[in-house]
């Protein structure tokens, strides 16, 4: 017999056995407390009994009848005598003594008195809920904190860990006390699957322990019918995943239960994030339930919530499980990027793509990522499953992404550089055929596939060489030059390996292992020659015949085209103009001759308004005879959206790169930052402010990170900058984004 | 009984343990360590900053043999961490009082 059918025979057997100890009668009840009440006893189990009365008998010998026989048969019991007011006061003071009370359930004797018990604990209970659950909430974090996480334990404790049996309770605790929370379907299943390893466990160590020991896995495996203990703890981990997530985001539900809804959003009032996507009741959510048939809902919606902190609401989250389609090639350009925002968040990315995964969103953008989920990997070398090991790699790469020329191209490797491990074969081998295949759908261009198959490939050569190869002999680093090819899929390839040795375990990225990476580093940039990292030259667009005596704006599809007399700042404030009229300038390329001057944006209408070609012309000639205060109304803007900037990224500095001496003509400035309201606009001005012109620009955003390269020329004399002109550019760039 | 005790290159661990594993050593203890020797640890520049590496990445194996494998053990890790340049590393042996086994109690040669 397993699991919760084993829970129920052998509380019935208790059941008879006690109904035989005493006889009924009034003013006295037992009552099963905890995991009996709830009849999920295992074989190491308490009996944990309570023996009610109403203060007219004497219990004592009652007491006795009852205790010595189970005593005597050996059963380890967890017993009292109480009245009700006692037992209120219990419960009331002692939360554990609350709890088991909660599913208390009457056994024999006068069913009217300890239903009463049972009524007034549960009615307490709700009354003072805001009260209490504090406590449970700090109790359970400690419990937390001490027993681990049952999903990515090597040897988890099925009963007191992070997702495992203790939490259940809980979670049905809270539902007792508040209808913020829902006790989810899956978390019963979960629950059962536990229970079935539980009693499986205790069946065969003849022991109390709720500690999964390695050495046990392969015979509970086995007796549970699973193919191995792979399978199993496969098994045991979607369970404890489940039950993990439900009770975070219900505690996470409570704590904004009791402290009321956030001031800085009105209850009721949407924030508009574009797109059809609003902050509501600091909850993320669809304003249109039909929109979550569009393709690039999803990774919006997750992209959103992770890059506002907030969680997915529970309506719109249900209408993207109901009506989100699979992704087919090629991906809509905005679910591409909305997907490597999501995966730009830093921790945050985790806890989005955890609640995705709970409903099994994942494979709508990736359906190579099914066999992965909640796949053990049963060493103590790894500290998580392969799925949350991906996600984990991802979420590392995000401090990384500064550091390489292409984020989009790192956080995406990392995602998915081990989905070859629920896969035939060698895993790495595996992983290259899909990341060709999943890259090409999701809309990457040959070369960034390529280049992704290559980093997936051979995301194990860095450490590998590192610490079986002489660092020493010049061989060893020309032999991985040739290998990885340049030094900017070298830095890549570095960051990769940094991010998955974090996300692996402790062991995997310890400073002695870091210190033979980076000498083999140090010896492959070397041996590539490489000094910094040359940005690539713009690709011109020539500016066309005699100058327009005003700025001309042209509109077509999704690129707007400014052409104008060669001025300071009409590159800045076409960019500024766009902005405002809630324009995403995806990518931009500009370029000046000696009179005219053309920039192209390719924007995204974030708020679904089109540009006015004739309105941006007005506005163009306005702000550039300074009548309009682009500054005063960008700041505004910043300000109303300003919380809403990349949850993670926004920490790390921006990056400013000038190259005096790598260009004639000019000198080339290279800024890396997070994308938000008004960040090129407030570069754009930085250069015009210490007296630079633009003279070409090439501007493109990788998910939720700009990157943007200016060719710029001092704006007096047209000739590269002077050296204290590029020294004060990088403050002064630095200290406009922060 | 003896305890040999080596201080080697990282990338020398391979060959030495299947050199050990080929002689039918059973038990090897293993560490990530960092040190130096004559050498002194060198100088580099490190993403334009020049620091200084005072101490390398090096492994540390233990193996307890019976007195009678000493020799041909210590040789056979000599001769696969050797690569002739500096920092190749240490190698000693030291006698061992009392060797257990920490599961049945055995003793002495019994417990190798």
């Amino acid at each position: 017999m397993r699991g919760s059918a084993f829970g129920r025979a052998y509380s019935a057997v208790a059941d008879a056995w006690l109904r035989r100890l005493v006889e009924e009668r009034d003013g006295l009840a037992v009552l099963a407390v905890g995991g009996y009440g709830r009849q999920e006893l295992c074989p190491g189990s308490d009996l944990d009994v309570l023996l009610l009365h109403d203060e007219r008998l004497d219990v004592d010998a009652i007491a006795e009848r009852l205790w010595y026989p189970l005593w005597d048969a050996g059963l380890q019991l967890d017993h009292s005598v109480r009245t009700v007011r006692e037992a209120v006061a219990v419960a009331a003071e002692d939360l554990k003594g609350a709890l088991g009370l909660l599913d208390a359930r009457v056994v024999l004797g006068d069913e009217a008195l300890g239903e009463s018990l049972i009524a007034r604990v549960r009615a307490d209970w709700r009354e003072l809920a805001t009260r209490r659950l504090p406590g449970l909430d700090a109790m359970t974090a400690a419990r937390h904190a001490e027993a681990g996480e049952v999903a990515f334990l090597l040897e988890p404790d099925i009963k007191e860990g992070h997702g495992g049996l203790r939490d259940v309770t809980t979670l049905a605790a809270i539902t007792a006390a508040t209808e913020v929370v829902e006790f989810e379907e899956s978390v019963g299943r979960a629950r059962d699957t536990l229970l079935d390893v539980r009693v499986a466990l205790q069946r065969t160590t003849e022991r109390r322990s709720n500690i999964l020991g390695l050495e046990l896995q392969d015979d509970l495996g086995r007796e549970l019918g699973e193919a191995d203990a792979d399978a199993l703890m496969t098994r045991v981990a979607g369970a404890a995943r489940t039950i993990m997530w439900q009770t975070d985001d219900a505690w996470r539900r409570v704590r904004s239960w009791i402290t009321g809804p956030p001031r800085r959003t009105a209850v009721g009032r949407d924030l508009e994030l574009g797109h059809g996507v609003v902050l509501r009741d600091g909850e993320i959510a669809l304003v249109d339930r039909d929109l979550a048939e569009d393709p690039a809902a999803l990774p919006r919606v997750a992209a959103a919530a992770a890059h506002a902190e907030a969680p997915i609401e529970r309506l719109t989250q249900r209408d993207l499980t109901l009506s989100a389609p699979t992704l087919v090639e090629p991906w809509p350009g905005e679910a591409r990027d909305a997907f490597i925002a999501l995966l730009g968040a830093g921790d945050q990315t985790v806890t989005v793509l955890e609640a995705l995964d709970q409903h099994d969103l994942i494979t709508r953008l990736i359906p190579e990522w099914a066999p992965v989920r909640s796949r053990a990997q049963r060493n103590p070398f790894h500290r998580f499953t392969v799925d949350r090991h991906l996600m984990e790699t991802a979420a590392r790469a995000e401090a990384l992404t500064r550091s390489v020329d292409r984020p989009d191209l790192l956080l995406v490797s990392a995602f998915l550089h081990d989905i070859g491990k629920g896969y035939p074969g060698d895993h790495t081998a595996a992983g290259v055929h899909l990341v060709q295949v999943i890259a090409t759908r999701m809309g990457f261009a040959q070369p960034d596939v390529e280049l992704l198959a290559q980093l997936v490939g051979q995301h194990l050569l860095l450490p590998k060489i590192a610490t079986s190869r002489d660092l020493t002999d010049p061989a060893t680093s020309s032999a991985v030059a040739a290998q990885v090819g340049s030094v900017n899929t070298l830095e890549t390839l570095y960051a990769l390996t940094e991010a998955d040795s974090l996300a692996t375990g402790p062991s995997a990225w310890s400073p002695w292992r870091a210190q033979l990476v980076d000498d083999l580093v140090e010896g492959v940039r070397a041996a590539l020659g490489a000094r910094t990292p040359k940005p690539t030259p713009p690709p011109i667009a020539p500016p066309p015949g005699p100058p327009p005596g005003q700025p001309q704006v042209e509109v077509r599809g999704d690129t707007v085209r400014v052409v104008g007399p060669d001025q300071p700042g009409l590159f800045a404030t076409s960019v500024g103009l766009l902005s405002l009229h809630g324009q995403d300038v995806r990518t931009a390329r500009a370029a000046s001759s000696a009179d005219v001057a053309v920039a192209e944006f390719d924007v995204e209408p974030a708020f679904g308004k089109v540009i006015n070609p004739t309105e941006m012309e007005t506005e163009l000639s306005a702000a550039l005879a300074g009548q309009l205060d682009l500054d005063e109304r960008l700041d505004e803007r910043a300000r109303a959206y300003g919380r809403l900037r990349a949850a993670s990224s926004a920490q790390l500095e921006p990056h400013v790169l000038v190259y005096a001496d790598e260009s004639p003509v000019a000198a080339i400035v290279e800024v890396r930052a997070a994308d938000g309201v008004g960040v090129l606009y407030r570069i754009a001005r930085t250069l015009l402010e210490v007296g630079l012109d633009i003279r070409l620009a090439k501007i493109a955003t990788l998910g939720h990170e700009v990157v943007d390269t200016f060719y710029v020329v001092d704006a007096q004399n047209g000739r590269p900058p002077r050296a204290d002109a590029v020294a004060r550019l990088e403050p002064r760039v630095i200290a406009a984004l922060l | 009984m003896k305890i040999v005790i080596a201080i080697i290159k990282p990338f020398k661990l391979e060959p030495v343990t299947d050199a050990l594993r080929a002689l039918d050593v059973s038990g090897i203890t293993l560490s990530e360590v960092r040190g130096h020797g004559r050498q002194r640890g060198h100088t580099e520049v490190y993403r334009g900053a020049e620091y200084e590496v005072a101490y390398l990445p090096k492994v540390r194996l233990e193996v307890v043999v019976d007195d009678a494998d000493v020799e041909r053990v210590a040789n056979i890790i000599m001769d696969a961490a050797r690569t002739g340049k500096i920092g190749d590393g240490k190698l000693w042996i030291q006698p061992i009082e009392t060797l257990m086994r920490i599961r049945t109690g055995e003793a002495g040669r019994d417990a190798l």
